[in-house]
């Protein structure tokens, strides 16, 4: 449940031009993935650090974004809900489909 | 800062800890409520006796950092840094231990005596999580004391830790940030040694790295020289890691919670809850938004049946007491000046206890339940759509009951732009005096499909409204960020005290001006100068409205309270059977305007407390205009439909 991966930790920013990676709002229900960038700006991010969306952590799709609505994420174990406008600004690697 | 019996502390944590139910534990009913000095952040502060000892208690607000980014915050780590409370007791969430954890890093980093409150800690333990104490203790070398706050279970052991340690030295051990922050953290700290500031020297260096505004600004104006270095450092940071520094240290600090999560805790995975799946049900696009509509329309039915009912049982009870004040009084001038204040009374009475009491006790029902932050993410896209986010729900909600509540509500919203265009929007939200109207001459004349339909009229004005307002007030629109908590078993006496909370507001806020208006425009009644008021409004009330010229007196009367314009049409046309004098267009007409025409005064005086009488005074008139235009073409689209 509590998934931070340290390899993923320094990561750097020219790593991530991979094509496996996806916005926030493209995992599908049950879905994990790392963070690996958080776009926008130094304010948001910074909110979004203190409730543990951080660059390495390891979140999970509880309910994907319906009617363009919000997401509903699971974070160092607690349920997050985000904005869609600020989920895709989130970058992530996906983990495999888990079902 | 302590004398000899007595002892200050202070809760600390993020939000939706339980905080506010261990300080109610705490501090029973012996609390008072506060302003911080010029602004309108609430302060809680209570005194307890406890063993001999006099304890002082302070509750923040709950914040999630100790950053420069709300005022919030500020005003928490001001407090922490220059009252010096002799004991910071940091309230955890147990079920969401690592989030909390980043808070908890943050303060220890403020280098105050931390004692650690596990609460929640039987709803973690049915989560399958176990918790070591012995453990966080020798991490953080603070007390740690679980406790089951809604139980008031562990409270006094909290009580006894901090009399026990009163006075003693503590320290915390540091926790290190990665090699790189630690360095520049290091360098930035010697420079700071001999620097004379309020603050720990080591938070200081943490804060210039994470360019907390206050800080920079403090720095750059005493000491140029270590900002200078700071600046250089950051850049440092920012070209080994790629991401701007503040960012670099939050990620460090959410690791250094993982991992001490991980150290303290063993979960054992349950099988799915049945928690788990109602949050599955509620918050899914088929069965979210069905339940939804079938939980707040049960819950406004069953508190206007109550209501109707209970007010009507209260309505015979003080017409019989104003024939025993005539009979013991008298009838003159000034008897129905006392009166007109002793009816006033009454008819708070007949709207808080029927109307919003219970309506108030259902919706913390569903907030403590956790029903609350469920409909704020189905609703979040129909109010992003009005500039504002999914948490504008609650104040929404609450105006339902009364506005004054609904408007003060406003403050969770996160920017000033925000909390305006909210607060504008729950003017407009029909709250139960409204309803009083609505249903008494609308539902019960006309029909209930077109009282229902009056609601709907309103929610599509308040959304216009919104979507307008959102277009005049420039500024980024705040996207939803907020934490889902876990369905729990909804607890008594914390939705007694928040019940209370939302009421005491109407009380305080709504009676005293409702009162003496009302004496006042008694006053005005008795000099005679009501028909000369209703004839200069006749232009509006009679020829663009089609109203009887007596409804320009009502509306008057209205802006004290609007079930007032019902109370006073029975009043003023003898009969309490309106069908006879007026028409079902007149009705709904005459219902619109009271919808829309101009928020009360008691929510006029909170505009003006929160946002300043310019703003307020703005909001009346466009609403005032708004509102007498809208009935005028509602009465001509009406005349079509029933001629």
């Amino acid at each position: 449940m509590f998934t931070h991966l340290h390899k993923y930790h320094h990561r750097r920013r020219w790593e991530l031009d991979s094509e496996s990676n996806l916005q926030l709002t493209d995992l599908e229900e049950g879905q994990t993935g790392i963070i690996l960038e958080i776009e926008g700006g130094r304010h948001s991010s910074k909110r979004l650090a203190d409730l543990g969306l951080a660059i390495g952590v390891e979140i999970t799709m509880i309910t994907p974004s319906f009617f363009s609505g919000p997401v509903q994420i699971s974070v160092c174990g607690s349920k997050l809900v985000l904005g869609r406008g600020l989920a895709s600004k989130i970058l992530i690697e996906p983990n495999e489909r888990k079902q | 800062m302590s004398e000899n019996n007595n002892i200050n502390i202070v809760l600390a944590g993020q939000g939706n800890t339980g905080k506010s139910a261990v300080f109610n534990y705490l501090t029973g009913l012996h609390q008072h409520i506060g302003n911080w000095a010029g602004k309108t952040i609430e302060k809680s502060e209570g005194t307890l006796f406890y063993k001999g000892n006099t304890i002082d208690v302070l509750d923040l607000p709950g914040i999630y950092s100790f950053t420069t980014y709300s005022v919030e915050e500020i005003i928490s780590r001001e407090y922490i840094i220059n009252q010096k409370p002799d004991f910071v007791i940091n309230v955890i969430d147990s079920t969401n231990l690592e989030r909390n954890l980043i808070f908890t890093i943050q303060l220890l980093e403020l280098e105050c005596p931390v004692i650690l409150d596990l609460n929640m800690i039987d709803l973690s333990r049915k989560k399958g999580i176990t918790i070591n104490t012995e453990k966080i203790n020798e991490i953080f070398n603070t007390p740690v004391i679980p406790t089951v706050a809604s139980r008031g279970s562990g409270i006094s052991e909290i009580l006894d830790k901090v009399i026990e340690l009163k006075g003693k030295k503590t320290s915390h051990p540091i926790h290190p940030y990665g090699k790189e922050i630690e360095n520049c953290i290091g360098q930035l700290s010697e420079s700071l040694c001999d620097v004379d500031l309020p603050y720990p020297a080591r938070w200081v260096a943490i804060k210039l790295l994470e360019k907390d505004k206050d800080i920079v600004n403090l720095i750059e104006k005493e000491y140029p020289e270590i900002r200078k270095k700071s600046k250089q450092l950051c850049k440092s940071l920012e070209e080994i890691h790629g991401h701007d520094s503040s960012i670099v240290i939050a990620d460090e600090r959410s690791l250094l919670a993982f991992r001490i999560t991980r150290e303290i805790t063993t979960i054992k995975r349950k099988k799915i809850s049945l928690n788990e799946r109602l949050d599955a049900i509620t918050t899914n696009k088929a069965t979210g938004y069905l339940l939804m509509t079938i939980i707040l329309g049960g819950m406004f039915l069953s508190v206007f049946t109550f209501g109707n009912w209970f007010s009507g049982l209260l309505d015979g009870m003080f017409k019989e007491w104003h024939a025993w004040w005539n009979n013991i009084i008298g009838v003159t001038t000034l008897a129905s000046l006392g009166w007109a204040a002793i009816e006033s009374i009454f008819a708070l009475f007949q709207i808080a206890f029927p109307y919003i009491l219970p309506f108030y006790i259902i919706l913390y029902l569903l907030e403590d339940w956790g029903y609350i932050a469920r409909i704020s993410f189905l609703m979040d896209q129909f109010m992003h759509k009005m500039g504002i986010h999914g948490k504008a729900c609650v104040p929404f909600i609450i105006g339902f009951g009364c506005n004054v509540p609904g408007c003060l509500a406003c403050r969770i919203m996160e920017t000033k732009r925000e909390r305006f265009i909210t607060a504008v929007l729950v003017t407009l939200v029909p709250c139960s005096a409204i309803s009083v109207i609505i249903f008494g001459l609308v539902g019960k004349y006309v029909g209930v499909w077109w009282a229902l339909g009056l609601y709907l009229f309103a929610v599509i004005l308040i959304f216009i409204a919104g979507k307008i307002s959102s277009k005049l007030l420039m500024g980024e629109p705040v996207e939803l960020i907020m934490p889902m908590p876990d369905y729990k078993t909804p607890h008594l006496r914390t939705i007694l005290f928040q019940t209370w909370d939302a009421l005491k507001e109407f009380v305080f806020i709504a009676a005293p001006i409702v009162i003496i208006s009302g004496v006042l425009i008694h006053a005005i009644d008795l000099a005679g100068w009501m028909p000369a008021i209703a004839s200069v409004l006749s232009p509006v009330t009679v020829t663009w409205l089609g109203l009887p010229a007596i409804t320009g007196i009502l509306l008057v009367f209205g802006i004290l309270r609007k079930e007032l314009i019902l109370v006073m049409l029975a009043a003023y046309l003898g009969t309490t059977s309106f069908a006879n004098v007026l028409t079902p267009q007149q009705m709904i007409t005459l219902a619109v305007v009271s919808m829309f025409y101009v928020p009360c005064v008691a929510t006029i005086s909170v505009l003006w407390k929160e946002y300043g009488w310019k703003k307020a005074m703005i909001v009346c008139f466009v609403e005032i205009v708004l509102a007498i235009l809208l009935a005028g073409i509602v009465k001509r689209l009406l005349d079509f439909v029933f001629s």
